[in-house]
């Protein structure tokens, strides 16, 4: 008998989506939190359109194969949440859509030295109106930047908070995840749409 | 030539075209499955399994403890989508339950079911 099935379906799965440049650190951030090592799974998409896992194409789009990186943290009260790193590579931005939908919000990671680099994702879940927050990837505990020039460089209004972090270490990813989730609630309060 | 003719190599190294796993279905007919849904195996999936082609044997067997459905497609090193399609023909077959996500069904993310979650979620954080 299998014993566990009588607790089926007593889990709920929720979101969270860790965006920003290539190599930035997303899979050390989603690694540092995961129960898990971090696993990989691929999808096939047409790059002519935003579909996504279409196992065929018509024959005159072109398929491509898109990783993403993914963790899973078990939290209290029966939830799972399941961190995703967007692909890095810009031309997989149509992929972001399929990570955002239903996500709480994400985490938007900078690298100090390379700020430019995550432009396109701000751009994105600011369009999209999803809840989002900034850490700054801080390695080696350089700080090259104060949050206010970060702030002005990344042009993100005072409403979305920014934190630094070290991608590596536990409390730090679990510190600006708390930050995403209480600023997700205010937006939530105040009757921002989320989706 | 079509680019669909050569076999396409996929994680794992195993080389099998999707259209094969899935029977010639291409896209499920129920709205997309979210990658995080999750898929528990049913006492009737568990005892009619071996009926089943590798692939979806192996999400009946994995999913005794409830599992997303990307991390199914990591486990068993296919595409997404081959998984997406497996796991909606096993529940038509009553094999398995599959769990959506419920800020996908919350329409009003202003509401108070949401930001209910949103607080199990924060405390869950909170807790680690």
């Amino acid at each position: 008998m299998e014993s566990n099935h009588s607790d089926r379906s007593a889990l709920t799965p929720v979101k969270i989506v860790v965006a920003g440049g290539f190599g930035v650190g997303k899979t050390t951030f989603v690694g540092a939190i995961s129960e898990i090592e971090p696993l990989r799974s691929e999808a096939i998409i047409t790059e002519a359109s935003a579909g996504v896992d279409e196992l065929f194409g018509d024959g005159t789009k072109t398929m491509t194969t898109v990783a993403m990186d993914f963790g899973r943290i078990s939290l209290k009260h029966d939830l799972v949440l399941y961190l995703f790193g967007t692909p890095g590579q810009d031309r997989f931005h149509f992929m972001w859509n399929e990570l955002a939908r239903g996500a709480i919000g994400a985490v938007v990671l900078v690298d100090t030295r390379r700020v430019e680099a995550s432009f396109a994702a701000i751009d994105f879940f600011e369009k999209r109106g999803t809840p989002f927050v900034v850490a700054m990837n801080t390695f080696h505990g350089r700080k090259l930047h104060s949050i206010e020039d970060v702030r002005h460089a990344l042009q993100v209004g005072s409403g979305t908070p920014i934190v630094y972090c070290d991608a590596r270490v536990r409390v730090d990813v679990q510190r600006v995840l708390v930050t995403l989730v209480e600023h997700a609630l205010d937006l939530a309060s105040t009757g921002v749409a989320v989706q | 030539m079509s680019h669909l003719d050569p076999p396409q190599p996929l994680v794992g190294g195993r080389i099998v075209r999707p259209y094969t796993m899935t029977g010639g279905r291409t896209i499920t007919e129920s709205p997309l499955i979210a990658l995080e849904a999750l898929v528990a195996s049913t006492p009737e999936g568990m005892r009619q399994r071996r009926r089943f082609r590798w692939e979806a044997a192996e999400i009946i067997s994995r999913s005794r403890r409830e599992t997303a459905v990307v991390e199914l497609a990591a486990l068993l090193a296919v595409p997404v989508g081959v998984v997406r399609v497996l796991a909606d023909d096993l529940r038509a077959e009553g094999a398995v339950t599959i769990t959506d996500p419920p800020s996908v069904l919350v329409t009003e993310p202003g509401g108070e079911v949401y930001t209910d979650l949103l607080h199990k979620v924060l405390d869950g954080i909170k807790s680690l």
